[in-house]
């Protein structure tokens, strides 16, 4: 006579079993044990060695004008390193490079990379300092300083991003006003104060109202000061003189009725700006996109200088945002991967290709200048005039304005979080519901209990 | 009797056979996943390096985090900016729609489901424009009945009912097609007997179609429910969470900690999450079954 296990049996029977392979999978994930560094010694990469190297490597690239800019630039590449197959990849990294990270599959060998994101990962990537050794006393120590950790460089730096002060030279004429005069902050609130007299309906200073930009722009204004965030152990250091110099500046601003609020090229923006409401624009040297593109009214009348300066005879740039290359380990040609990024950024031929004209910026890329100082010498431009600002030479503008870019230090990794402190915080006190001193003792409290004491 | 016995397990063994293909992806990618993430949950994992065992720190810092509280109650206030208004909205539409004698029905089925389909992202760059504070249409047109402008989406409290309007703008279509759908299964003569009875169109509605159409409402409510809690992409693209984080959703608080590389934060918020939304759907389940 046949017997049956009780249903209850198979049952129990099917889900240990389950269970089971599922545990088992479930080790396949990260060892739980006391923290540390996966950083391994023997992680510095080198170049390869011989002349003409062979291989294929695969580049993520975002999508967009920069992956146009790139994708060209490979000819030039193969011209020198005929026996390298370049696989470019347009990616949306944020997204996608984390797990690929983690899980270690279908790892490029480079990847495009915003500086803030460097320290991060730096983990998953090679130590280019070798790579690097031959180029480093001559590329911007700001970007050397965010790409480092621990003494090592994880990043092949891109590009600058002087911060600048876009303004409308036309309207500003008109009201009788000489921009080019504007040396210090102070001077600049004066300018705006006799715009606004001569143009009541003017509220000439661009405010962000954009929780995450504003806090870029701030750490534009700190990097000036030289200082930033955080120090270079990943200590806060928030709640400081420049940073209360800073904000006290933009409460100003606003309490007087000197600022537009608006976030970065919204419609509001973009209306007060070609009505001449809005006149002064501090940001980064890509804000010369919206005159190229977006303010067909005012179009030309739009000119760029260095920022004014906090204190007479103080740095008159500080860099607001910026991208690196960096090479995971995990990847399977590293070294072509280098070979690649140092023929960009440090061979003539391959920074003249990204930097000079192409299809998608046919008078050059200039919404930004190289990192690399032969390459951003102001007497050899690799971009032209701009028509857009009234054929000015942006390329002597921005190369002056980097070399006035103090030192930095990392981006730390909590710091696309702090946005939601001291980002937030910014906006409620131009709302007038805090004010700089409450801003920055309480985002200091913030960060420190929610994000740096939990790292 | 060898022939008999083999024949007998293989009969025996062939439903589990082909439930083993089922078993399999479902043990990869649901019980393999929800068992790694209820162990991340008690580390502090960040992506890289070895993940270090906190216990029951994650969850107890999210139970005493304003910021966790305010993503649920940001969700809750949403869900009832939502719900109630889609509901009610969806079943005019679908009870219109499902007359036979109504002209171009299949114009009006397509219509309403066209913005179910239409990317996000196009429709929410359309939001910022129209709801723009100084330039946007919608305070273009309250100017020209002398209302003052609204910033609807730069006041906190303005910004959470603009969400709402886009969410219910993009996904009422869908529950009208789930509706319509309940709709159509109702007997007619249900309807003939009513029509008999003397029973007017908003009787009919009330006392018939509302409660033949109950446990297909209490689906989409439940449907609703889960993905309001899950709302992600629509505070990303049109607010990013703000202003003073009054859109930050549930959903959108944990692509936070993801994005972020809090990763154990991530996990045990997750898990919150699904319980919190678990317990509403059993509640709503209940709620069905005692008026069963």
């Amino acid at each position: 006579m046949h017997q049956h296990l009780p249903r209850s049996a198979t049952r129990a029977v099917a889900l240990g079993l389950a269970a089971v392979v599922a545990l088992g999978l479930t080790a396949c994930g990260p060892d739980i044990g006391s923290a540390s560094s996966t950083k391994a010694d023997g992680n510095l990469l080198q170049l390869p060695t011989q002349d003409s190297p062979s291989g294929e490597i695969t580049i993520w690239d975002r999508s967009g004008d920069l992956y146009g800019v790139f994708d060209e630039a490979i000819a030039d590449f193969n011209k020198k390193y005929p026996d390298v197959v370049v696989h470019h990849e347009a990616v949306d990294i944020d997204a996608k490079l984390q797990n690929t990270l983690i899980t270690g599959t279908d790892v490029p060998d480079g990847v495009f990379l915003d500086d803030a994101k460097i320290t991060g990962f730096s983990d998953y990537l090679w130590d280019l300092t070798d790579v690097l050794a031959p180029y480093s006393d001559k590329i911007a120590p700001q970007k050397l300083d965010v790409n480092s950790v621990d003494g090592g460089i994880y990043g092949v730096p891109f590009d600058s991003n002087p911060g600048l002060l876009y303004y409308n030279a036309t309207a500003l004429e008109a009201a009788g006003i000489d921009a080019s005069k504007i040396t210090t902050y102070d001077e600049l609130l004066d300018a705006s104060r006799a715009y606004k007299q001569a143009v009541p309906s003017a509220a000439p200073i661009h405010l962000e109202q954009a929780a995450f930009l504003s806090q870029l722009q701030l750490e534009m204004y700190a990097s000036q000061l030289g200082t930033s965030i955080a120090d270079a152990d990943g200590q806060l250091r928030l709640d400081s003189p420049e940073y209360t110099q800073i904000l006290t500046y933009l409460d100003t601003v606003q309490k007087e009725g000197l600022g537009t609020r608006a976030e970065y090229l919204s419609p509001t923006d973009i209306a007060e700006m070609e009505n001449g409401n809005e006149v002064f624009y501090p940001w980064a040297i890509w804000f010369d996109f919206a005159p190229q593109q977006l303010l067909t009214e005012t179009k030309g009348d739009w000119r760029a200088m260095p920022l004014p300066a906090w204190e007479d005879g103080g740095a008159r740039s500080g860099a607001m945002g910026g991208s690196s290359f960096a090479i995971p380990r995990d990847g399977k040609n590293s070294e072509l991967a280098a070979l690649f990024y140092s023929f960009l950024m440090f061979d003539e031929a391959g920074y003249s290709a990204v930097w000079g004209p192409s299809d998608v910026y046919p008078t050059g890329l200039n919404t930004s200048i190289p990192s690399y100082l032969p390459a951003a010498d102001p007497t050899a431009p690799l971009f032209e005039p701009v028509p857009a600002l009234g054929n000015q030479d942006l390329w002597a503008v921005s190369t002056k304005a980097s070399t006035e870019i103090p030192a930095s230090v990392p981006t730390p990794t909590w710091w696309a979080g702090a946005v939601d402190y001291l980002g937030t915080n910014m906006q409620r006190m131009l709302d007038g519901d805090m004010t700089p001193d409450e801003v920055l003792k309480q985002s200091s409290d913030e960060i420190q209990s929610n994000l740096i004491d939990r790292q | 009797m060898t022939t008999m016995t083999a024949a007998r397990a293989r009969r025996k063994l062939a439903p589990y056979l082909f439930v083993l293909p089922f078993v399999a992806v479902f043990i990869a990618f649901s019980v393999y996943p929800l068992i790694f993430t209820a162990r991340l949950s008690f580390t502090n994992w960040r992506g890289t390096g070895a993940a270090e065992w906190v216990g029951w720190d994650n969850y107890t810092y999210l139970l005493t985090s304003p910021g966790f509280w305010n993503s649920l109650a940001n969700s809750g206030a949403l869900w009832l900016l939502i719900i109630p208004v889609q509901l009610v909205i969806a079943l005019i539409v679908a009870v219109l729609l499902d007359n036979a004698k109504l002209r171009l029905r299949g114009f009006y089925r397509v219509a309403f489901i066209v913005p179910f389909v239409t990317p996000l992202v196009a429709v929410a760059q359309i939001w910022v424009v129209v709801f723009d504070t100084n330039y946007g249409a919608v305070n273009g047109l309250l100017g020209l009945v002398g209302l003052p402008d609204v910033g609807w989406l730069s006041t906190s409290e303005w910004a959470k009912p603009t969400l709402a309007l886009l969410f219910l703008w993009k996904t009422t279509g869908f529950i009208i097609i789930i509706l319509l759908s309940g709709l159509q299964s109702i007997d007619s003569a249900v309807y003939e007997a009513a029509s008999l009875d003397g029973s007017t169109r908003l009787r009919t509605l009330w006392s018939i179609t509302v409660p033949l159409l109950r446990r297909t409402l209490m689906f989409a409510v439940i449907l609703q429910t889960l993905a309001v809690f899950q709302m992600f992409a629509e505070p990303f693209v049109v607010t990013q969470g703000g202003p003073y984080n009054s859109t930050t959703t549930a959903g959108y608080y944990l692509y936070n900690h993801i994005t972020r590389a809090d990763l154990g934060t991530g996990a045990a918020n997750s898990f919150l999450l699904v319980i919190i939304v678990m317990a509403l759907s059993l509640v709503f389940v209940r709620l069905l079954r005692a008026k069963d």
